[in-house]
């Protein structure tokens, strides 16, 4: 259905209190924006978004008061839009007479405002960046002219996004972006302008309104974590195993660049942190081939997380992936030429996102370009890592094979670090949150605006857990948070990365967490489990833990003292900061 | 098969059609504000893929003055 039918049904229906909400204002008529912003939200799952929109050109008056503009409703989102036209138009012109520094200082003061905007209000913040100015003075076609327009127009972008990258939690909005993206000639709608204040073409709000709607979704939806690819005129053109290593299509020159083109992609979602898998019908041995002798390669072996070639269907590969790297299968991509695969694959595992590959060659690279399947917020260092991490896990497991379980872990070295989470680990907790679906007892989401105010309150505690071994880092892989009343701490959030389980870091983590509610007080420590269709496997992680249930309040309680010790094969610590 | 026209302008306004004949025009409807003409603006032209003149725009001061136009546009409403 079309975007803003959509929206309008929507409207018509509700009554339900609303489950988003979202506050747009900028220097022009922003009305048409809702439909885009609203349609895109719904089409996401969110099931009743609320957007109020304020009266346009009061930006530094939300800067300074936001409530006087949008009214005493709690935002999810405040979303400002801005051009340097509307709101500083005597310093624009002065500008092309090398007059800059007004402009600069009136950029400067616009950052500072929004720096107290962000002190104000505690959701999430989306500024977008000024667009070139629509302006005779900065027309690009005229000849020469356009030039001096172009350079002063770049200096004050420069400006700007080095002062919103100061700010912390502020999204940039690249409006400036979109307009490449959509183009001069398509996006600027003059009758409109003139009659309603309103530079835009319906196709532009649309791509904003989208483009809004992603970063807002990014905060609260996990998202995709692998992709599993074909191989034969997917990665390469061509069936290695009849063309042989020389005669597949990989190389400079189309049709073999576009392969290269869709690798390059790849790998740069790789150093992202998603996980690359192969789902292959092919010898074993030809594919590697490929991968350890073509020079065209992009990819390389040890790009790939999990290699699964063979005759039997591709379901039972993709099913193996994800038990390997421990992801539900909701969280992957699958990506094939082949209609029949993927109508398979499909059927039986309807929980994949199943992607065909575009019958026109050319877009193939483009194929992953436009989708919102990766779209995170934040993407933190222990993304970067993922898939050395998982390779490492690779050499864990053949040591596992030779040795008995309990010399296994002994060998393994396992060292786990419990600490007070402080503000710049927000990223990395929220992103936790967010993502972890199986080794999690509550499965509360919180943005990360609403984790810095718990990091703050002191009735509560964040906890960390970094886990090592002699293999390798895993990195920040546990939180946990703390509710203190009076003597008796409530588990609100206890969660893990399913990669460190079954090796009793999870015991060693509960074990310090007990201790840090001895040390501010507590005495009893209440857990809870709230059931979803995914954390089966922790059921009963607080009964194997010395909680005890009580049916009246359907807690698991356990005595500071009584909780368990960290195992013996571990190395454990803890730091508060308080 | 009610009238197209009618129904957009229930669609955009929020309004039943009945509600709704050629002489309903601002002054008549309170919905239909100056943000509301803006909505129906874009959708007239979305509806019909035409594009009207800010003079045309203008003149739309009610839902028959707006079919005339259409009409004059060889937009069969």
């Amino acid at each position: 259905m079309d975007p803003k039918a959509k929206w309008r049904e929507h409207q018509r229906r509700i009554k339900q209190p609303s489950n988003i909400s979202i506050a747009l204002a900028g220097s022009v008529t922003l009305e048409p924006l809702e439909p885009y912003v609203g349609a895109h939200l719904l089409q996401k799952g969110f099931k009743s978004p609320n957007i109020v929109i304020g009266a346009f050109n009061q930006i530094h008056q939300i800067c300074f008061d936001y409530k006087s503009v949008f009214g005493n409703e709690d935002f999810d989102a405040i979303v400002l839009l801005w051009r340097l036209e509307d709101i500083f138009p005597l310093a624009l012109d002065q500008s092309l007479e090398k007059q800059t520094s007004t402009l600069f200082q009136e950029i400067e003061k616009l950052a500072k405002a929004i720096k107290n905007l962000r002190g104000a209000f505690n959701g999430t913040l989306i500024v977008s960046t000024p667009p070139y100015p629509f302006l005779p003075e900065f027309e690009v076609l005229n000849l020469g002219q356009g030039v001096s327009g172009m350079v002063v127009y770049q200096e004050a972008l420069h400006i700007w996004t080095e002062e919103m990258s100061k700010l912390k939690r502020v999204q940039l909005l690249d409006l400036h972006g979109l307009l490449l993206n959509t183009g001069l000639k398509n996006a600027y709608d003059v009758r409109k302008w003139y009659l309603y204040h309103q530079p835009y073409t319906e196709i532009f709000w649309q791509e904003i309104g989208t483009q809004i709607g992603r970063i807002i979704s990014a905060e609260k939806i996990s998202p995709k974590k692998c992709i599993v690819l074909d191989c034969d005129d997917t990665l390469w053109g061509g069936i290695v195993g009849e063309d042989g290593l020389q005669g597949i299509r990989l190389g400079d020159e189309f049709p073999g660049k576009a392969f290269c083109d869709f690798q390059r992609y790849l790998l740069w979602l790789k150093n992202n942190g998603i996980f690359l898998t192969i789902a292959s019908k092919n010898n074993p041995d030809d594919v590697f081939e490929v991968f350890d002798k073509h020079d065209a390669m992009v990819l390389s072996r040890k790009d790939i997380a999990a290699f699964e070639i063979g005759w039997e269907s591709k379901v039972e590969g993709i099913k193996r992936i994800a038990k390997k790297l421990n992801i539900g299968l909701d969280s992957l991509v699958f990506i094939d030429d082949s209609a029949k695969e993927i109508g398979e694959v499909r059927d039986r595992l309807s929980e994949v996102t199943c992607l065909l590959t575009p019958e026109e060659l050319a877009h193939l690279p483009g194929l992953l370009r436009k989708t919102d399947l990766f779209d995170t917020s934040e993407i933190t260092d222990e993304d970067r890592k993922r898939t050395e991490m998982i390779v490492s896990e690779q050499s864990r497991l053949s040591l596992q094979e030779a040795l008995s379980e309990v010399d296994f872990r002994k060998s393994l070295k396992l060292e786990v670090h419990v600490f007070e989470m402080e503000k710049q680990h927000l990223a990395r907790i929220t992103q936790l949150i967010n993502k972890t679906n199986q080794f999690n007892m509550t499965t509360i989401r919180r943005t990360q605006n609403e984790v810095e105010v718990l990091v703050k309150n002191k009735d509560f505690l964040v906890l960390g857990c970094e886990v090592k071994d002699r293999y390798g880092e895993y990195g920040l892989v546990g939180v946990a948070i703390l509710k203190k009343k009076n003597k008796v701490c409530d588990i609100d959030t206890l969660l893990m990365s399913c990669r460190v389980l079954g090796r009793g870091a999870e015991t060693a983590f509960i074990a310090k967490l007990a201790e840090s509610a001895e040390i501010i007080g507590c005495e009893e420590i209440y857990g809870h489990y709230i059931s979803t269709p995914k954390n089966k496997m922790v059921r009963d992680l607080y009964k194997k833990h010395n909680f005890r249930h009580d049916s009246e309040s359907d807690a698991w309680i356990v005595k500071t003292d009584a909780a368990p010790k960290v195992p013996k094969h571990i190395q454990a610590s803890l730091r508060l900061v308080r | 098969m009610s009238d197209v026209l009618i129904q957009l302008f229930a669609d955009v306004l929020q309004v039943e059609p009945s509600a709704l004949d050629d002489n309903i025009s601002p002054d008549t409807l309170q919905r239909w504000d100056s943000l509301a003409a803006m909505h129906l603006v874009a959708a007239i032209e979305e509806k019909f893929k035409i594009e009207l003149s800010t003079k045309e725009i203008m003149e739309m001061s009610s839902i028959g003055r707006t079919r005339k136009i259409l009409q004059g546009k060889n937009v069969q409403v």
